[in-house]
């Protein structure tokens, strides 16, 4: 048995609201349901789920719980993937293991956030004691001090990340889940104008906490196959890696766990880069996206601006990136946030892009980036190939 | 500069094995967890060595000189920080190969430069421990009053 072993059969996406006053049970409800219609459930057929973090419910004990009551799902195997804006994406691969173990037999996965609505985090981390009292303001001035490392070591290209900015941007304007207050066109100079928050970090470059949920269903290839869905999709290779580095107290931080997850996520899967259809990376920051073309190996290690130059990333170009406008320009629904680009990645395996979709949906690269650390990159790098099936 | 305003926070909430770390910081001295049996440096404090996940870690005194390995200025700010603006925080490599974060105070924003060699500069807080910060070590491109508030 092994990951590929098993499917997803059914997606499920809420569109982004802002401060929608919604509860966060409601939008977890809202895919539930969803879910059920899609993969054509009865809901006592699940008896498997993981959920995301979330920043409305899991800063207090007993989320998973609290919500399999408030959805009434009767379980044998639960999980809550604590792996930051990682967390949708290695949900398919802890799935997967638990399918394999016969611990269930349909498994939903939820992800479900409105931290714009009722925000009860707070950080349990290193950050009271050693970064606070700088006036450190959260991932912004980390991505900044990235950014400027970057920078020195090989130049930082605006124009190149205004492109990435401003194609996905476009792609949030045919995604009508897209948050309503990003669905007006980008234009470069709307990016490099806008404001800076921690320099080089700019307003544009940085995501919108907004409300949200998505959420997909698993189950074995065979039972899929025996219940006759007539089309889903496959994991075909999936790594992480945690705390990248830890035992190196002087890291270069523009190599980040990506690296290395992609080389064992490639390796499992048994596909080459160059049969990627498209590209979903998770996106809390436009220069993740850039790091992430480098570390998967599009381009080399500095060579990110270059190559983002000669390539057309929309979705009917050389390699189409987060074509729903990712996170970036639909919203960052919290730590729910990391299903954002995964479901984009399945809907566009099953087809079902409409106006926005890819031509090559053999094989798509989905990738998760969780939690930072001091004075780091990122926590969590998780990276996920992902095949359709007839 | 140092004593006039309060915008640290009063009380930094702070873990039992980091003690000896901010009871130095009451004589303006730096000291850093080592693990012998790696023989390395490690910041923040930690209850284990992160090299070996043995407790048996020492505290060792060291200079605080160092470079600076990247920054950022923050334009934005937490409620607390606002009246500061903008501010250089930064990402400093101690000569012991550990990188902290920390505050650049006594410099001009056009002066920074990722490399430059950097010094302790200790801001007091109520409770008698300092907030480590750096400044430049090169005299030359010292100011004392650089801009609002630092």
């Amino acid at each position: 048995m092994a990951l590929r072993d098993n499917v997803i059969v059914a997606y499920a996406e809420a569109k982004n609201e802002l401060r929608s006053g919604r509860d966060v049970w409601d939008f977890a409800g809202e895919i539930l349901d969803s879910l059920i219609t899609r993969a054509r459930l009865d809901r006592a057929e699940i008896n498997g789920a993981i959920l995301s973090p979330s920043l409305t419910g899991s800063a207090t004990a007993f989320w998973q719980q609290s919500t399999f009551e408030y959805l009434g799902l009767e379980t044998t195997f639960s999980d809550t993937t604590d792996l930051g804006g990682c967390s949708a994406v290695g949900g398919i691969a802890r799935a997967a293991a638990a399918l394999d173990a016969g611990l269930c037999d349909v498994v939903a996965l939820i992800n479900a956030d409105t931290p714009s609505s009722d925000d009860q985090f707070r950080h349990r981390s290193f950050v009271q004691e050693w970064t606070d009292p700088y006036g450190l303001m959260g991932p912004p001035a980390a991505f900044g001090l990235l950014a400027t490392r970057y920078q020195h070591q090989y130049g930082l290209d605006p124009q190149a990340l205004a492109k990435l900015a401003i194609t996905q941007r476009d792609h949030a304007l045919m995604n009508p889940n897209g948050l309503e207050k990003l669905r007006h066109p980008l234009s470069v100079s709307d990016y490099l104008q806008s404001r800076m928050i921690a320099e080089p970090i700019r307003l544009l470059d940085c995501v919108m906490p907004c409300d949200g949920a998505n959420g997909l269903v698993m189950m074995s290839r065979r039972r899929a196959l025996s219940k006759g869905y007539k089309s889903f999709v496959t994991p075909l290779g999936y790594a992480e890696r945690s705390n990248y580095q830890a035992a190196i107290s002087n890291p270069d931080v523009t190599v980040t766990g990506h690296y290395d997850a992609g080389i064992r996520a490639f390796a499992n899967a048994g596909v080459a880069l160059g049969d990627i259809g498209s590209f979903h990376p998770y996106d809390d920051f436009i220069i993740a996206v850039m790091l992430n073309l480098e570390m998967f190996a599009f381009c080399k290690p500095g060579q990110g601006a270059a190559y983002i130059a000669e390539t057309d990333f929309h979705f009917n170009g050389d390699l189409p990136l987060n074509t729903s406008g990712g996170q970036i320009s639909a919203g960052q629904a919290g730590l729910a946030g990391g299903g954002t680009n995964l479901v984009e990645a399945v809907r566009q395996l099953q087809g079902e892009g409409g106006e926005r979709q890819v031509a090559d949906r053999r094989y798509a690269l989905v990738a998760g980036i969780g939690w930072i650390p001091y004075g780091r990159n990122w926590g969590s790098s998780n990276a996920l190939i992902l095949s359709a099936d007839a | 500069m140092e004593k006039s305003k309060a915008h640290f926070p009063a009380a930094i909430p702070r873990s039992n094995f980091s003690e000896p770390f901010w009871e130095g910081t009451r004589h303006r001295r730096l000291f850093l967890q080592y693990c012998p049996r790696a023989r390395r440096y490690q910041f923040f404090p930690r209850p284990v060595s992160i090299f070996t996940g043995r407790r048996e870690l020492e505290w060792k005194e060291v200079s605080g000189r160092g470079s600076l390995y990247s920054y950022t200025i923050a334009r934005m700010a937490p409620k607390a920080f606002r009246a500061r603006v903008p501010y250089i925080i930064a990402l400093v490599e101690l000569d012991e190969k550990v990188r902290l974060i920390s505050g650049l105070l006594n410099v001009q924003e056009t002066d920074v430069r990722i490399g430059m060699a950097v010094e302790p500069v200790w801001i007091p807080n109520p409770d008698g421990t300092h907030l480590l910060h750096f400044q430049p070590a090169d005299p030359l491109i010292r100011v004392s009053n650089p801009g609002p508030l630092q």
